[in-house]
């Protein structure tokens, strides 16, 4: 009962007008950042974070509203997935393989209607099992002590190096370079200056959105600079918009299953909606085994499971960062670090003293996808349209929204330098292929990993032992292990093909 | 041999690292582990990734044309250039520049992309200075 009492608490901070009107912008320009190929969520929020901060919201105004540009790219990925073979961004690859060829047949409208409502009951599945599972999490998590918070975090870092990404090795250095950024300042333990080079603007420590936008937004420019190439998109024609209910009682049970797959994959940290959708798409092919010859040609089954999983898993992924301060993808990691920024620790002791942070957020969230499910019906011709917006005219605009959005922070060049030399630094691993969450990752977490392995080690005079004090830390640590070999294990016995 | 290129600067920025955190002057410490200890650690991890790297990099097809190459490095001089010019030429001039070069870069035709950038600049001067209020730089042609 006590949950409904906070959810009532959630709705009345998510309903009050101006928090309202930041969802409904908030998933609007997140269906239109996801629409268009090449800017992804991740990019969405990174660009809104800084304009967020420098205007001033209140904390939950601020994550309402980027939150809000983070599920509502999972919607709009979809679009240019099915109209152009491109992926509006990574969850939405999988969209793809079914999508496109159903709209090549003319079908365009019917697939654009049917994700549409297999993302809704996605992420409004994953936002049930949110509020059922956040208490629980959040009361498991209060018995955690630094040694568990440690474990947690290797734990985090392990699942992340294991699953995503081209190679484990790689995603290890980005959790490093990560870990190490997040070094530099002034060290609060004993006031010593570290990795600061002399420079000033280092002393309170390399500014987070400084490194989100620069390793994100100006990398992407160059990315897109790089694979521009003189063509004219040609959008297949729409055709009629509607939902058939014949449609979705057909893949009612793919979209639970999908559900709930992305849910968990979510929720496992580190891991997005990018492998949410793929397992999912592959558990379906698995499931129609014999009857799957129409997948990767335009099987409704194949379009509505990837569109379930990605919008169940980025929900999801909202689930260990509220209650455990763990994000659960790289977007999440960027609203951790926001909330960081305000001054917000996210954690058990959230739900517990700011209700109207946690609970707002998750309450925006279902009106949120309802108000997205609406755009995404009858509004979906609008966003077509603005899939045709020219590279040319787009560039322009996130350059300049970068710039003055970390200049706003400080009204300081030395950021946009910075930011310049960061751009460059990720354009490099990622054609190194390298991924960038990680780093980011590490960069929210490092200041925790730190402070509580030096609290643990305090309690215990040097003992590295503490580590395994306590049921919780060693079932994490057996957790961490198992995350570390299990793939190669699952790997060596899968038979060969 | 761009990953072996990259692991070995990454070998030498760890070492550098442990050096620069082995000479920390710590005044006073009350714990055991003192700020030195976590970028040891990280950088012995960097240090070993790296080596593995140099032994087993991966293969990468990444053969930029010089075409391409010239693109980036327009591209990365050209936000330099922004910043550079950002607080000194004030919002408006420099966004209508570097705007109109994105916008020649990404092909467009120059009349077009000097009336679109210059626009743009303009419009999105009152929208962010008024409406949203943040905090934009007039720059010296203006008195800013």
């Amino acid at each position: 009962m006590e949950t409904l009492d906070f959810l009532a608490t959630g709705f009345s901070v998510a309903l009050a007008p101006m928090n309202l009107a930041l969802v409904l912008i908030g998933c609007f320009v997140g269906t239109l950042i996801g629409s268009l190929p090449g800017i992804g969520p991740i990019n969405g929020v990174a660009i809104l974070l800084p304009l967020a901060y420098a205007m001033g919201f209140p904390p939950e105004s601020a994550l309402i509203l980027l939150a809000g540009v983070y599920y509502g790219a999972e919607y709009g990925g979809r679009i240019s997935s099915i109209l152009l073979n491109v992926p509006g961004d990574a969850g939405a690859i999988m969209t793809t393989l079914d999508g496109y060829p159903l709209s090549q047949k003319g079908e365009g409208g019917r697939a654009l209607a049917l994700s549409a409502v297999a993302s809704f009951i996605g992420s409004m599945g994953a936002l049930i099992l949110i509020v059922l599972f956040a208490p629980l999490l959040s009361e498991l998590a209060l018995k955690f002590g630094p040694s568990e918070f440690v474990w947690l975090m290797a734990f985090a870092f392990t699942c992340l190096a294991t699953m995503v990404g081209s190679r484990p090795l790689k995603t290890t250095v980005g959790v490093v370079i990560g870990l190490l950024l997040a070094t530099v300042g002034v060290d609060s333990g004993t006031g010593v200056l570290r990795f600061t080079m002399d420079i000033p603007n280092f002393y309170d420590g390399v500014d987070f959105l400084v490194v989100v936008i620069g390793m994100f937004a100006i990398s992407e420019v160059l990315i897109l600079l790089e694979n521009w190439l003189k063509n004219d998109m040609k959008l297949t024609p729409v055709g009629k918009s509607f939902v058939s209910m014949s449609d979705l009682i057909a893949v009612k049970w793919v979209v639970l299953r999908s559900t709930l797959i992305g849910f968990v994959i979510g929720v496992l940290p580190g891991t997005g909606a990018s492998i949410g959708s793929a397992v999912a798409y592959g558990t379906e092919k698995r499931f129609a085994e014999g009857n799957d010859d129409q997948f990767g040609k335009g099987d409704i089954r194949g379009l509505a499971a990837p569109e379930a999983a990605n919008n169940a898993s980025a929900a999801g992924s909202m689930l260990p960062m509220l209650t455990l301060g763990i994000p659960g993808s790289g977007t999440t990691a960027i609203l951790l670090g926001a909330l960081l920024m305000f001054n917000i620790t996210p954690g058990p002791l959230l739900f517990e003293q700011q209700p109207e942070i946690a609970w707002g957020l998750i309450a925006s969230m279902f009106v949120g996808n309802i108000a997205l499910l609406v755009m995404n019906l009858p509004l979906i011709g609008m966003f077509v349209r603005l899939l045709s917006i020219k590279q040319s005219y787009l560039v322009p605009i996130i350059v300049m929204l970068t710039f003055i959005g970390i200049y706003s922070i400080h009204g300081d060049s030395f950021d946009l330098y910075f930011m310049v030399l960061l751009g460059v630094f990720a354009f490099i691993l990622r054609k190194l292929g390298f991924s960038l969450a990680p780093v980011i990752l590490g960069l929210v977490l490092g200041e925790v990993l730190e402070e509580n392995l030096r609290r643990a080690l305090s309690i215990s005079g040097g003992e590295w032992s503490i580590l395994f004090n306590g049921p919780i830390s060693i079932s994490l640590a057996v957790a961490t292990l198992v995350a570390a070999t299990g793939p190669f294990i699952y790997k060596a016995l899968k038979p060969k093909q | 041999m761009f990953d072996r290129l990259f692991a070995g600067a990454l070998l030498g920025l760890s070492g550098l690292i442990a050096w620069t955190a082995y000479h920390f002057e710590v005044a006073f410490q009350y714990e055991p582990l003192g700020p030195k200890a976590f970028p040891l650690i990280l950088s012995a991890v960097l240090a070993v990734c790296s080596v593995w790297l140099i032994i087993k990099p991966s293969a990468n097809k990444w053969a930029p044309t010089g075409a391409v190459l010239v693109k980036l490095i327009s591209g990365v001089l050209l936000m330099t250039g922004y910043a550079f010019l950002f607080e000194k030429a004030g919002f408006i001039i420099s966004t209508a520049i570097v705007g109109t070069v994105f916008c020649v870069l990404f092909g467009e035709q120059t009349k077009r992309a000097v009336l679109y950038s210059v626009t743009l600049s303009v419009v999105s001067y009152f929208v962010l200075k008024h409406v949203l209020q943040l905090n934009v730089p007039t720059g010296m042609l203006f008195g800013g």
